[in-house]
């Protein structure tokens, strides 16, 4: 339990300041959802004139889109963003850390199995991303209790912010993945920024042609709004995708740092 | 010179990795374009008459994306933070590195000044950005001719690329300014990128709601919005305003960096 | 019983060379020196020990148990020193020396009894923040770092760079002391006179292999010495064909040569010359390494 005690200690400072953030994009955006509601009427008679094949082609869908829930999924799109990039700096900079700070040699030749370093590493920043997103639904529960108007489900909206957690969880496997994988890695934010961008970017742009199989490749995607909030559930396929790329990404890295030489500082 | 070259040899690998991320970036969103104009017309006219709050949810305001060159300006937002994550972590390590690998004893116990380390390193980190900006162009102009039927977007495309040089000038420097202040080198790049984010952000919450425009000048992306310059070309303002906060933060940077002590 | 044992140990890097085939053993008790010049093989060697590397062939055991197999347990009874220290960012001394100590199963009273004991004996500030430590005195933290268990084996890699004299004394006082109470000490070196003053036995390693173990007691015997002597008239190379004599060199009045074995042997040979002046100097590693353990 020392290393993991050790490492929540490290990472505390940090964490707060994520769990700012975090819930600072989500409190300014919802402070501007009831500006954002005063075109409600005049699109939803624009939209019911258009065939529900094209509706469902751009993801639209008339109930939820000017709801307090939709629009969190929107707001969600940079929550996520930001949640990634978090959480595959703390996946990364766990385990990088030892390599990059010279610590290796003072850490492996304490009795410790290399097993119990990464599981405890690991763990905490589980904890971390844990406390993260406990902080980080309770202030934006708030702040959405006060701006919403109507129709407030709490199902609804923990399923929605829990999908950072679920999000966060993919990039925490990734990063324990590059730390192990990448040589020398001097700058952890060098190597995880681009990462997560390029997941954004590739979700982004496949999702305004409303393409499907984009889905499947960047954890931006596994879980859609319009769906939660239709189905009060997640679509389990996606759940059991991720769940498949996590119990891969961090396999491999136990084998890989299992069988990693430490080489001399310097 | 020796610093230069010292510089640009220990970035090359990097400088291949984003140029390929560059042209696949491109690349698949111009195939994107491809997948989207064999859905048809109509969808386009469609989403123009939306309300522009629920055009700037889907991402499509003030775009005729029936063109290639439209669909392009669609892609320019993504192309310019990548652009900008790339311009404020050459920023920041040039100055960062070697405070942060410690090779700060060995560098400046040579006959070099700070200052003179600095333009080394900087000069070698805008001929970094040059070539990333280079590679950028062609692989834009040759992707949208690919997929183009109707006329020459170059023009277009020139002038885009004009403004992503004008945001890379100014994230390089907000990173080389960090990490001229900055006593803790580890952290330089992430505060760098945290303010980028920020700027980010900024831009889709002042894009959300008309009030909040007067927040555009905190804002790097709103300078050089697509949109604007293929319908009105560059603004000479937010040209000057660009270069003024290059200046003062490269100023900046010489200025603290010369005068603090340097972490061994 | 053997605390270290080797059998054949090697570790290439890809292609690179580490270690071949090194056989060593370390009995209980022993000061154990390890001397090579730079990128011998030392520090590959003690890493594969601890387990920080993967050897690529051969085995070996430390208190008789595989390394590979027990390296946790086997790392409860080992301190270790590196050359070069690195220590956590923003931690204390303090902190980061009982971090250290979580680790062993040790009583918590007892490594807190010795972490103020050896920090007092090296003068080491505890409540200050390593980043802001001189060298030196990261070396300290390092030392007591590898002391606090008491461990049964401590692994020395070229520790003694970075202390003043005063400090390499009580460090030395220090390792002495531990040994006397048990504990088997596997060091590590290039500096010959160090080795010299601390170890039992002595093993020599060069391009990763080791080429000789030898008893200090026998290495004294067999002293390697440069001789500098200046002769009244031009001497002959004749005079100094005696077993032992080697890289000699005779230029006008001044001869130079190295030599191995009973001191008498030569003093008597120079005796019969007609000296104008002498001296007899420690010959550094480097050449002892090329003319005795070359071939």
């Amino acid at each position: 339990m020392n290393i993991f005690w050790r490492e929540i200690k490290a990472y505390r400072k940090s964490t707060i300041i994520w769990v700012l953030v975090l819930s600072a994009i989500t409190i300014v955006f919802l402070l501007l959802y009831p500006g954002f509601t005063k075109d409600v009427e005049a699109t939803r008679k624009m939209l019911s004139g258009i065939p529900a094949a094209y509706r469902n082609a751009l993801g639209l869908s008339l109930d939820n889109f000017f709801t307090i829930f939709g629009f969190l999924g929107y707001l969600f799109t940079f929550v996520l963003l930001a949640g990634a990039a978090q959480a595959m700096s703390l996946g990364t900079g766990i385990i990088s850390k030892e390599d990059s700070g010279k610590t290796s040699d003072f850490l492996l030749s304490k009795p410790v199995t290399r097993t119990k370093v990464l599981t405890s590493k690991l763990s905490a920043a589980l904890v971390l991303l844990a406390a993260t997103n406990i902080f980080f639904s309770l202030a934006s529960y708030g702040v959405a209790r006060v701006v919403s108007t109507a129709n407030f489900s709490a199902k609804t909206f923990f399923l929605i912010s829990a999908t950072l957690f679920l999000v966060q969880l993919f990039f925490w496997a990734l990063g324990a993945l590059f730390a192990v994988i990448i040589p020398k890695i001097k700058s952890v934010i060098s190597v995880t920024l681009p990462t997560v961008f390029a997941f954004f970017i590739v979700s982004t742009i496949g999702a305004f042609i409303g393409n499907d199989n984009v889905r499947l490749v960047t954890p931006f995607k596994f879980y859609d709004y319009q769906y939660i909030i239709a189905h009060n559930t997640y679509e389990w396929k996606y759940v059991i995708i991720e769940a498949v790329c996590i119990a891969v990404a961090i396999v491999a890295s136990f084998i890989i740092y299992l069988k990693k030489d430490v080489r001399a500082a310097s | 010179m020796n610093v230069i070259l010292r510089e640009l040899k220990a970035h090359w690998k990097g400088i291949l990795f984003w140029s390929l991320g560059m042209i696949a970036l491109i690349g698949s969103g111009m195939a994107k374009y491809d997948a989207y104009q064999s859905t048809g017309q109509s969808i386009n006219q469609l989403m123009a008459q939306f309300p522009k709050s629920v055009q700037i949810i889907l991402g499509i305001s003030g775009f005729d994306l029936t063109t290639a060159a439209g669909f392009y300006g669609l892609l320019f937002i993504y192309i310019a933070i990548m652009a900008a994550i790339h311009a404020t972590l050459i920023g920041s390590d040039m100055i960062a590195k070697e405070e942060r690998d410690k090779t700060s004893e060995f560098l400046f116990s040579k006959p070099i000044s700070r200052a003179k380390a600095i333009t080394g390193k900087l000069l070698a980190g805008f001929v970094i950005l040059v070539i990333f900006n280079l590679v950028t162009t062609l692989s834009s102009i040759y992707m949208v001719q690919y997929f183009n039927k109707g006329a020459s977007a170059n023009h277009d495309i020139l002038l885009l690329m004009a403004g992503l040089a004008f945001l890379q000038l100014i994230f390089f420097s907000v990173g080389a300014a960090v990490a001229g202040i900055n006593k803790h080198q580890k952290s330089s790049a992430s505060i760098a990128t945290s303010v980028l984010l920020l700027t980010f952000i900024l831009y889709f919450v002042i894009n959300l709601n008309d009030k909040l425009d007067f927040l555009k000048y905190l804002s790097p992306f709103k300078y050089f919005e697509a949109h604007a310059i293929i319908t009105n070309g560059l603004d000479p303002f937010y040209m000057v305003l660009s270069l003024i906060i290059t200046v003062v933060l490269i100023a900046s940077t010489y200025f603290t960096y010369s005068r603090r002590d340097l972490s061994v | 019983m053997n605390i270290i044992e080797t059998k054949k140990l090697t570790k290439y890097y890809g292609k690179a060379r580490g270690i071949i085939d090194v056989d060593m053993t370390v009995e209980e008790g022993e000061i154990y020196g390890f001397i090579g010049p730079n990128g011998a093989g030392k520090s590959t060697t003690i890493r594969t020990l601890l387990g920080l590397m993967k050897p690529t062939g051969g085995s070996a055991t430390i208190f008789g148990k595989d390394i590979t197999k027990y390296g946790p347990q086997i790392k409860q009874e080992i301190g270790y020193l590196p050359s070069e220290v690195f220590y956590y960012d923003g931690m204390k001394a303090i902190d980061l020396l009982k971090y250290s100590a979580s680790f062993y199963q040790k009583d918590k009273k007892f490594t807190e009894k010795r972490i103020q004991e050896l920090s007092g004996i090296l003068d080491l500030d505890l409540s200050k923040k390593i980043d802001d430590l001189s060298y030196g005195n990261k070396k300290k933290v390092g030392i007591v770092q590898g002391l606090l268990h008491q461990p049964k084996l401590i692994i020395l890699d070229e520790p003694t760079g970075g202390l003043d004299p005063l400090i390499q004394q009580k460090f030395f006082n220090l390792l002495k002391e531990e040994n006397e109470k048990g504990a088997t000490i596997l060091f590590s070196s290039h500096i010959l006179s160090e080795v010299q003053k601390m170890c039992d036995k002595v093993a020599i390693i060069k391009e990763g292999k080791i080429i000789k173990t030898e008893k200090i007691s026998d290495l004294l015997e067999n002293q390697t010495k440069r001789f500098r002597i200046e002769t009244a008239m031009k001497a002959d190379k004749k005079d100094f064909a005696i077993k032992g004599v080697d890289d000699l060199s005779i230029t006008d009045n001044s001869v130079t040569f190295l030599f191995r074995g009973h001191l008498n042997d030569i003093m008597r040979e120079i005796a019969k010359l007609d000296l104008a002046n002498i001296s007899i100097e420690e010959p550094d590693l480097e050449e002892i390494f090329l003319h005795y353990y070359q071939k």
